[in-house]
């Protein structure tokens, strides 16, 4: 039961036209793992995410869950997916109760109607995520966190022992991202395998035990204290990545201060004693912004 | 008075009209509400024009008119598949070029060869003439879609919700999709008899988007849109013995105008309520703080 794996070995996908959007990635999780999916917009990151889904074919290599194909493991629901906040009609006419209940649709018969269990599984789920008293609500009327929350549940009550997130932590409250990585943790703990893919560089260390760099294919995989370093990140990010240096010094033996903020997609403000923005030394030519 | 209102049901044209109007004015409806939420009202549109070379040949072959139609529209769903696959044109010019080919070929058809069937039959229906055989595959097709909406209706709503969800669940999307784009296709050909291949993308529509200005949920969407659907083909029927006029166009127009009524004041998502709620809130707003709120208007 407990040691279900992911295996992903040599896959390469190249769409209808051609493009090869991922080339011969390998990586191997473990269960009771966190595991981050890092790499900038167009790296392969959604295509590695299609692939465990199923949703493309690998032209080469295998994706195995649990040691299953990944159909087989869909089928027996194995797989739960938190998607994307921007990928969800929150118009749809359907209440958090519905979509919960439709983390429960693989184990139900083929009208899908819910039994007592399934029912007590969902409001359990929802109230692991503090979301009951929302139940009777459409989902459009919830605020960023309380929406992600709800498909958190909806994971939940599937029961699934893969989870796959899709950029959990955009549009979210920092209070809200506390209580997610709590549960995440949690999660790990009951021997759940957590692949998070995430462009929140700076959260990466403090709640993954290994993380997954990609850019086109996979450059590191591994233990985030190992892998998660400025190397394999600048290489991964290349110019897209903002470096901003402090207290920088090029005298040996006095860098004792010194430390690096490494930022994406938006820039990172930094102010000086006075409450001005400071000019941070050391810039580099391509800090002037990927966008 | 009474008399004279009954005067439609002393004709059997007119009662059978009423009746099939009905039955396949509920089940459009009820594939209104999937159509809607799954965007694919164009796609309706264009599946309901491409039927027509199909009904043509069939009536030339006198084969059943719903297996030609059936299979037209399936072809012209396949080509547009083929080129938004394989090129880099856009659905809706796909949609705009495949449609239009197959109804051109169709009227093409119709006059080059006339038969028992004219053009005008087939595009703006005619109930009332309706043939019994006709009937039964009308009544035939509505009723299979009806029973698999009503075996399937959750997965389909799935399937419209969270395609991905659907698929991590181990469901055949591919099938999913296949099957609401059957229903769709069938539809469109019951629905061929009683308004014609240019209404009937009203009645696999407007049902379904009045219904989602009235509610939040789906279960009863589909209660609204279907009872919309029959009263408003019942009534359109019944009318039009009176108006002497278009059983399609009265069905059509009575569904604009509740659309319209539901448009205006919907309890929640109506033009009114929403502009009771911006003004209630605007209202809150230029409380105290009324000054702030200015200036921050004024410098975004």
């Amino acid at each position: 039961m407990s040691d279900l794996n992911l295996t992903v070995r040599g896959v390469t996908v190249a769409y209808a036209n051609g493009h090869v959007a991922l080339r011969d990635a390998s990586f191997k999780l473990n269960p009771g793992t966190i595991c981050a999916l890092v790499g900038v917009n167009g790296s392969g990151k959604s295509t590695l995410f299609k692939a465990i889904m199923g949703f493309v074919r690998p032209m080469r290599g295998t994706v195995r869950i649990g040691g299953e194909p990944v159909r087989a493991a869909h089928k027996r629901n194995w797989v739960a997916y938190v998607p994307q906040s921007e990928d969800v009609d929150w118009a749809f006419p359907v209440s958090v109760w519905d979509v919960v209940l439709m983390g429960r649709y693989g184990y139900m018969n083929l009208l899908r109607m819910p039994r007592r269990h399934d029912k007590e599984i969902a409001s359990r789920s929802l109230d692991r995520v503090q979301m009951l008293d929302f139940k009777d609500r459409q989902i459009g009327e919830l605020s960023g966190g309380q929406k992600k929350r709800v498909f958190l549940a909806r994971a939940l009550a599937q029961k699934g022992r893969l989870m796959l997130l899709d950029e959990p932590f955009t549009g979210v409250d920092v209070k809200t991202e506390a209580a997610i990585i709590d549960l995440l943790r949690e999660l790990r703990d009951e021997g759940h395998i957590v692949l998070v893919s995430t462009h929140d560089l700076g959260s990466v260390p403090e709640f993954c035990d290994e993380c997954v760099i990609i850019n086109r294919t996979v450059l590191a995989a591994g233990p985030t204290a190992t892998t998660f370093t400025e190397a394999n990140l600048t290489q991964a990010f290349g110019g897209a990545l903002r470096n901003v240096r402090f207290d920088h010094t090029d005298t040996p033996g006095a860098r004792a201060n010194e430390f690096h903020v490494l930022t994406d997609d938006e820039g990172a403000l930094v102010f000086d004693q006075d409450g001005r923005p400071a000019r941070v030394h050391g810039r580099q030519p391509s800090d002037e912004g990927p966008r | 008075m009474i008399e004279h209102l009954l005067t439609p049901f002393h004709y059997e044209y007119m009662v059978k009209a009423i009746l099939v109007s009905g039955f396949i004015g509920g089940v459009c409806a009820l594939l209104s509400c999937f159509v809607t939420l799954k965007g694919w009202s164009l796609m309706g549109d264009a599946l309901s024009h491409a039927v027509v070379p199909g009904v043509s040949i069939s009536y030339l072959l006198g084969l059943p008119f719903a297996l030609g139609a059936f299979v037209s529209g399936m072809l012209a769903a396949l080509a547009m598949g083929f080129i938004k696959s394989r090129t880099r044109i856009r659905e809706d010019a796909t949609i705009g070029i495949v449609f239009t080919t197959f109804f051109a070929a169709g009227v093409l058809l119709i006059s080059l060869y006339p038969s028992n069937i004219s053009l005008k039959t087939i595009v703006f229906g005619n109930i009332l003439g309706i043939a019994n055989a006709d009937i039964v595959q009308t009544l035939i097709i509505s009723g299979i879609t009806l029973v698999v909406l009503a075996l399937k209706w959750k997965d389909l709503l799935l399937f419209a919700f969270d395609p991905n969800q659907a698929r991590a669940i181990g469901l055949n999307t591919t099938l999913l999709h296949l099957t609401l784009l059957t229903l769709l296709a069938a539809t469109a050909v019951a629905a061929l008899q009683a308004v014609g291949a240019c209404l009937v993308v009203a009645m696999l529509v407007t049902p379904g988007a009045t219904a989602y200005l009235l509610t939040d949920r789906f279960g009863r969407m589909m209660v609204i849109a279907s009872v919309m659907g029959v009263l408003t083909s019942v009534t359109g029927a019944y009318g039009s013995y009176f108006l002497n006029g278009s059983t399609g166009g009265c069905i059509v127009v009575l569904q604009a105008g509740i659309f319209l009524l539901a448009l205006a004041f919907a309890p929640k998502h109506g033009i009114v309520a929403s502009r009771i709620r911006a003004r209630s809130s605007a209202a809150a707003r230029s409380g105290p703080d009324a000054a702030t709120t200015l200036v921050t208007e004024a410098t975004r």
